[in-house]
């Protein structure tokens, strides 16, 4: 890749309108549209905005009601993945352009992710893209990354950089299952993700570490920046967008072909008990959290927990993570009976989910 | 390992009674004349993310040629099937509808997407890669590139 992309900068946006414009940007890399040069955007959310992914149940996902006290808006993004908080803590980032021909979903994620990664490397944060899911420094979060290619083949690479998180305020807006059980919900999330601010120990928020993303992506791609600011025909897309889609009740409610359950198995350890906790979303593991009375949580039941992450949920796909991630050993059980128990957790989660039925797009064209 | 109309390249397997779009990893069964199965190869699958969900346009769906005939959504992707040929959906697998891991665990066979009409007078069959020798260096290719960008594993 070569040449200059447009570069956007704006904070504060609400969450109906910030992904209103991000979608009326995309519109212009349509096919059939005359062709320009990707676009860039890096930018935050007001505090703050709780985003669930494309297929998720609103409902489950997010506390709504916590929202309506805390002032926190609510909205569903195009992208697949899961729920967010957004705000003046994390940055956005929006990549738009005409899908690659020939690209596969994984290699523009691998692309990407090493371009972040090459951001984060300039405010001294070493990050790899270990678990094919998300960002990480020492296999905890950083940053999430979804990428959507729509129906008229425009690509919106989309990705949330954590330059800080309120966990407190994340645990209580959004329905993580795990950590709403665990007795020490926050420090159960906090062990599993960080932040710049955290890594650094400089506290950081999106606008300071804008530039160094910026300069990373534009060094990883070869590419110049240039500053500028969406023309009026997108300012009129995204103003019709938001209200017809990102502030109806039908776009947030949304649709779903299988419900996302959550299930839960105890572990007996030499150490005490462990409970193994699951979400899943038809037979696939979407995230694992082990909790215990650990002193400190093992590196190895976190590569558990994040390679079980988008699993099929039977024994060969769950034994190959337990056998690689050296979590049995940590736990002081034989291999089998975490095996078990992680099966058995999924085993209730779907025990309580709806059952998927068969779905046909209504918007394929 | 050989088997009459397989090859196993790289640890992924190979079918060679059909037809391939080379970009997509989409391919294309004839089962009688006018009329095709379509699915997805292994690796397209495998470089997609794991599958979450598809959805496919109704039946009586005209396609036409890199243009979508239904939905995929993966870990962390959300995209368009795109079809390899043009004519119109005459039936949708609601079994992998449902069940988006039997496109994983079968992929050439009861993992296919849709059934599709074909028109044919475009010619177009004959721009997918069809000579066996021809499909087995392409995928040998690709699946070599997806393991030096450590796209797919080792």
């Amino acid at each position: 890749m070569s040449g200059a992309w447009r570069l956007l900068a704006d904070d504060g946006v609400g969450a109906a309108e910030g992904l209103a414009l991000d979608e009326a940007l995309m519109g212009r890399y349509a096919r059939g549209e005359p062709d320009r040069q990707p676009t860039l955007r890096l930018y935050s959310y007001r505090d703050h905005c709780a985003l669930v992914g494309r297929y998720q149940d609103l409902g489950a996902e997010i506390d709504l009601e916590a929202c309506r006290a805390t002032g926190t808006e609510v909205n569903r993004r195009p992208t697949g993945g899961g729920a967010i908080i957004m705000g003046s803590g994390q940055l956005g980032l929006a990549y738009l352009d005409r899908a690659p021909t020939g690209g596969r979903p994984r290699e523009i994620i691998e692309e990407f992710s090493a371009a972040l990664a090459d951001g984060l490397a300039r405010l001294g944060i070493t990050a790899g893209f270990h678990g094919k899911n998300d960002l990480e420094v020492g296999g905890r979060k950083i940053a999430g990354l979804g990428l959507y290619v729509d129906q008229a083949g425009a690509m919106l690479f989309h990705a949330s950089v954590l330059a800080d998180l309120d966990v407190g305020l994340m645990v209580r807006l959004l329905r993580i299952p795990a950590a709403k059980l665990a007795d020490r919900a926050v420090a159960a999330v906090a062990e599993r993700v960080t932040t710049i601010t955290a890594e650094t120990g400089n506290p950081h928020d999106a606008a300071t570490i804008r530039p160094a993303i910026a300069e990373g992506l534009a060094t990883a791609f070869g590419v110049a920046l240039e500053p500028g600011s969406p023309d009026g025909d997108e300012l009129a897309r995204a103003e019709s967008l938001a209200a017809r889609r990102y502030r109806s009740q039908s776009w947030l409610d949304g649709r779903r072909a299988a419900s996302d359950a959550s299930g839960s198995a105890l572990l007996r350890t030499p150490a005490g008990l462990a409970r193994i906790y699951l979400t899943t979303h038809g037979d696939l593991i979407k995230s694992a959290i082990v909790a215990g009375d650990f002193n400190e949580l093992p590196d190895a039941l976190v590569a558990m927990e994040s390679g079980l992450s988008w699993r099929r949920l039977d024994h060969a796909s769950v034994a190959a993570v337990v056998d690689g991630s050296g979590a049995s050993a940590a736990l002081g059980v034989p291999p089998e009976k975490l095996i078990a128990a992680v099966i058995e957790a999924g085993r209730q989660a779907r025990s309580t989910a709806g059952a998927a039925g068969p779905y046909l797009a209504s918007d394929v064209s | 390992m050989e088997m009459a109309g397989w090859a196993f390249v790289a640890g992924f397997p190979l079918a060679l009674d059909r037809r391939y779009e080379a970009e997509t990893h989409m391919w294309v069964l004839v089962t009688e004349p006018g009329r095709a199965r379509i699915g997805m190869d292994p690796v397209g699958i495998e470089t997609s993310g794991t599958l979450a969900q598809l959805s496919f346009a109704p039946v009586g769906t005209e396609l036409a040629v890199g243009r979508p005939f239904g939905q995929l959504e993966a870990a962390k992707f959300v995209g368009p099937l795109v079809s390899p040929v043009s004519g119109v959906v005459l039936g949708v697998n609601d079994a992998v509808a449902a069940n988006a891991g039997l496109a994983e665990r079968d992929p050439y066979g009861a993992g296919w997407l849709i059934e599709a009409g074909l028109d044919e007078s475009g010619g177009e069959l004959a721009g997918l890669l069809a000579d066996p020798a021809e499909i087995t260096a392409w995928f040998t290719t690709k699946i070599a590139r997806y393991r030096l960008e450590g796209v797919i594993a080792q």
